[in-house]
């Protein structure tokens, strides 16, 4: 833009006419003669044509931001779900609900609980031998145990119990029976009673199996007090496991 | 005999974009965000980005409309040339170096496409950059009185019947503020 020109009143609005296709035939005839013959008052008349436009764009730019608040921002919010990552979201949402579950087991599930869950397996139970059917209902009762239909089991060596309530090996598989039918407490009065005594066989799977239940319940110092007693290596490895 | 109405519909349009009607502004810029801002994020943009874009574009539409570069074909015509403007303005965004190099970092993403925005070749694209500055930062009286003659395009009888002065004197402060202006533009470029 020159600096030594002036814009008077008049030639502003005779840019503004021209600008605007509001000038009549004749002068516009004689103004466009006028602008291919004089450089000079061609660059004056661009100039001001170029403040017009200046004028016009920034205001049209501050309009546009004016809609742009106005735009219904729920639109907005949902075309970003659906657009910005397309494949990522589905990922990202199977990702948050496996942290999810993650934290909750590891957070909410107490540790005694997990540990039980980490040792606790049935005993394999007895061989059955159909042929010795001196006690047919107690081996007809551990197939179903090992079968891991402990309900059946249990309805099955309740009825022996009645006969022989003090059964060391019945009383035995029942308590581990219950245990595994997540029934502790039940689990808890029989293995008490068959661990008193101490010349049992299963002694040391007894007070295991005892210890598991307490421990299960969140009785953590009894079921340490059992597990003493026991001699197993999974007794061992577990009583560390709850020292730590 | 659809098709007549349908671009007899676009003129409209067009007539009403020219004169600025800000009822046909908003509603053609609020129907068509919505598409465009779902082609930038679905390809590495973000809403800012999108804003920005759209924006740009629109403007170039507006200044292509009344510089009469644009002639409609069809009934969607407008909306398709804006969608166009604005999808090539965005990949070209893409394809700069510097939008790769800084793709994680949104706030310089964003810096780079405000700077593009004034890192104009053409010289006069330069000089109405500098224009627009100016203007937006010219005190306020006399942006409204220049907003609403040039871009309203309001008479200077109906503002001052509006400011409920005379006319004349509207005549003369709409002058002053363009030497204002003038001279705000001229200080730039020394």
């Amino acid at each position: 833009m020159k600096n030594n020109s002036n814009i008077s009143q008049e030639l502003l609005e005779t840019i503004e006419r021209y600008y605007k296709g509001t000038m009549p035939k004749d002068e516009r005839t004689s103004f466009e003669l006028k602008l291919a013959e004089d450089q000079e008052f061609k660059v004056l008349v661009e100039d001001i044509k170029t403040l017009i436009l200046g004028i016009e764009n920034q205001s049209l730019k501050e309009q546009l931001d004016v809609f742009h608040e106005d735009l219904p921002k729920k639109i907005s919010v949902e075309k970003r779900r659906v657009g910005a990552f397309p494949h990522l979201g589905k990922y990202a949402a199977a990702a948050a609900i496996l942290l999810a579950i993650a934290f909750l087991w590891v957070y909410s599930v107490p540790q005694n609980e997990r540990l039980y869950a980490k040792y606790f397996t049935p005993d394999p139970g007895l061989p059955t031998v159909m042929s010795s059917n001196s006690n047919f209902e107690f081996y007809d009762a551990m197939v179903n145990y090992k079968q891991g239909e402990y309900k059946m089991a249990i309805d099955k060596w309740d009825v022996l119990k009645t006969k022989t309530p003090n059964n060391d090996t019945l009383n035995y598989f029942l308590g581990v029976a219950h245990l595994a039918n997540k029934n502790e407490t039940t689990a808890i009065d029989l293995l008490k009673q068959v661990t008193q005594n101490s010349n049992f066989a299963l002694s040391d799977e007894a007070f295991y199996y005892l210890g598991l239940a307490q421990l299960k319940q969140g009785n953590i110092d009894d079921a340490k007090k059992n597990l003493k007693h026991s001699k197993t290596d999974n007794s061992k490895a577990l009583l560390s496991k709850l020292n730590d | 005999m659809r098709e007549a109405y349908n671009i007899d519909h676009q003129l409209q349009l067009i007539t009403a974009i020219k004169d600025n009607n800000s009822i046909a502004l908003k509603a053609f810029y609020t129907s068509n965000y919505p598409k465009i801002e779902a082609l930038i994020l679905k390809n590495s943009g973000s809403q800012d980005h999108a804003k920005d874009i759209y924006q740009d574009a629109f403007i170039s539409m507006w200044n292509n409309i009344r510089n009469e570069s644009f002639v409609p074909q069809n009934d969607t015509a407008l909306q398709g040339y804006l969608y166009q403007i604005a999808k090539n303005k965005w990949m070209d965004v893409l394809r700069s170096k510097r939008f790769k190099t800084t793709q994680s970092l949104t706030e310089e993403r964003t810096l780079f496409l405000k700077q593009d925005d004034t890192i104009e070749d053409d010289d006069h694209d330069k000089k109405l950059n500098i224009t627009m500055t100016a203007f937006k930062d010219l005190g306020q009286p006399c942006k409204d009185l220049l907003k609403t003659f040039y871009f309203d395009k309001k008479s200077l009888r109906e503002i001052a019947s509006d400011l409920n002065i005379e006319e004349t004197s509207v005549r003369n402060k709409k002058y002053r503020c363009m030497e204002k202006l003038r001279a705000t533009v001229l200080a730039f470029k020394s």
